[in-house]
């Protein structure tokens, strides 16, 4: 028993490093942390938690492959604190946390650079595990309210549809997943911000292309997975037609995340919501093209 | 064991399930413990963000200059060091201190040094070199001007 949680517990450190490193180096984070006041601090919390909460329904850093709606709420909480713990190990050996660090400027740092940590230990037996593919955790839905869009389909009894909607579904988190992997370490720099800025209006027509042909080729055109096999499941999804629904899930995502990083606010113009959010468009599609491959 | 993809039916999925897990069905002693720690872990930060959001309310930034009065001597320059302190709530960016030297002589040396956060209740320390001895003329340091985040 100890020795199973104690794997457990180092299986999520080892997700939560790996997956929070990337942004630990990243001098945007702390000053974001840095400079954000106690309400916003709890939002984010909040965020983070219904993130990890929803990401705990298919994820998680236990064996467990089915898992009841309380249990996704524990272990959820169990994520946050592994991965905080986690973020003020990296922090203090980093020396961003010392001993003089105002309470305000720590507590900001600890929490953004949580939110990564926290995300890792989710994803640590997704990022972590060799395993068979479509391996993924399903909830108990019988017991309480159903987060899990696909157990819910499921129990509709509409088998045909209910499992090619189920296979876009799978298809549309394993993008998210992947978008949100790839990308939450670029959303918060000054980086995306210079090239959206740098960038004539139809150019992002250009990007926006561009995003959608390497997504195509990732996924249909590399070889890299049975395109038989690829081609049977999914609703009414024709390649392109994948790739576009992918592309705007990506796109939504970026927002998302622009949002949570405090790169766009309500005073800032849509244009520049626009340049943003197609900028990070790439990367995350790119990202989200590479998760539905390796789901 | 395919599961989640939807394909399988109802009964394929339980004694699949069933088979994986079944210590998670009850939780054991050590995960319990893990999730006490877990629980106390985010209680203490959400607690520390609630009583420093007590503390610090909304008041505005203020800051404090003190000017070290032990002037170094070295290779034939002062250095004059400073700490500065936000003795107002809220945290203030890129805070400007500027030093001024009046010389009997109507010369005028400046410095000028900028720190990127100060939050409330933060000292930071810096220092101004002269070419002149401070304590030959008027020195005056201040802050200068900040913005907010």
């Amino acid at each position: 028993m100890w020795v199973a949680e104690l794997q457990a517990i180092m299986r999520a450190a080892a997700g939560s490093f790996l997956f929070g490193i990337p942004l630990l180096y990243t001098v945007e984070v702390w000053a974001i942390g840095s400079s954000t006041n106690a309400l916003r601090l709890l939002i984010v919390q909040a965020v983070t938690f219904v993130v990890v909460l929803l990401l705990t329904q298919i994820e998680g850093f236990r064996r467990s492959l089915s898992i009841k709606p309380l249990e996704t709420v524990l272990e959820s909480i169990e994520a946050l604190g592994i991965g905080i713990i986690c973020a003020a190990i990296a922090l203090l050996l980093l020396r961003r946390i010392t001993l003089e660090t105002p309470l305000s400027e720590a507590l900001g740092k600890l929490i953004f650079e949580g939110v990564p940590f926290s995300l890792g230990v989710t994803l640590a037996r997704s990022t972590l595990e060799r395993r068979k593919p479509q391996q993924r955790r399903t909830l108990d839905a019988e017991l309480g309210l159903s987060l899990n869009l696909r157990s819910t389909l499921r129990k509709t009894g509409q088998k045909s549809v209910g499992s090619a909607l189920g296979n876009t579904l799978v298809d549309i988190d394993v993008t998210l997943i992947g978008a949100i992997v790839i990308a939450f370490s670029i959303a918060p720099t000054e980086e995306i911000a210079i090239i959206a800025a740098g960038m004539p209006p139809w150019w992002l027509l250009v990007v926006m292309g561009a995003s959608l042909v390497i997504s195509y080729i990732i996924v249909f055109a590399s070889g890299f997975t049975d395109r038989a096999e690829r081609t049977q499941r999914g609703l009414l999804l024709s390649p392109i037609t994948e790739t576009l629904l992918a592309y705007i899930v990506v796109l939504a995502a970026s927002t998302l995340m622009l949002v949570f990083f405090q790169q766009l606010s309500s005073n800032d113009p849509w244009q520049e919501w626009l340049g943003n959010v197609i900028v990070l468009g790439l990367p995350a599609s790119v990202g989200g093209a590479a998760g539905r491959i390796l789901a | 064991m395919i599961e989640g993809s939807g394909e399988v039916e109802m009964p394929t999925v339980e004694t699949a399930s069933e088979a994986a897990v079944e210590k998670s069905e009850v939780r054991s002693l050590a995960e319990w413990i893990t999730l006490t720690i877990s629980s106390l872990v985010l209680l203490l930060v959400v607690g520390l963000v609630l009583y420093d959001w007590q503390i610090s309310k909304n008041l505005p930034p203020a800051f404090q200059v003190e000017v070290s009065e032990t002037t170094q001597l070295i290779e034939g320059q002062y250095y004059v060091p400073f700490t500065l302190k936000n003795t107002g709530g809220r945290i203030a960016r890129t805070v400007q201190v500027i030093a001024e030297l009046d010389l009997p002589d109507g010369d005028e040396e400046t410095g000028e040094q900028q720190f990127d956060f100060l939050s409330g209740n933060e000292r930071k320390q810096g220092g101004f070199v002269f070419e002149h001895d401070p304590q030959t003329g008027d020195l005056v340091v201040r802050v200068a001007s900040f913005g907010l985040p």
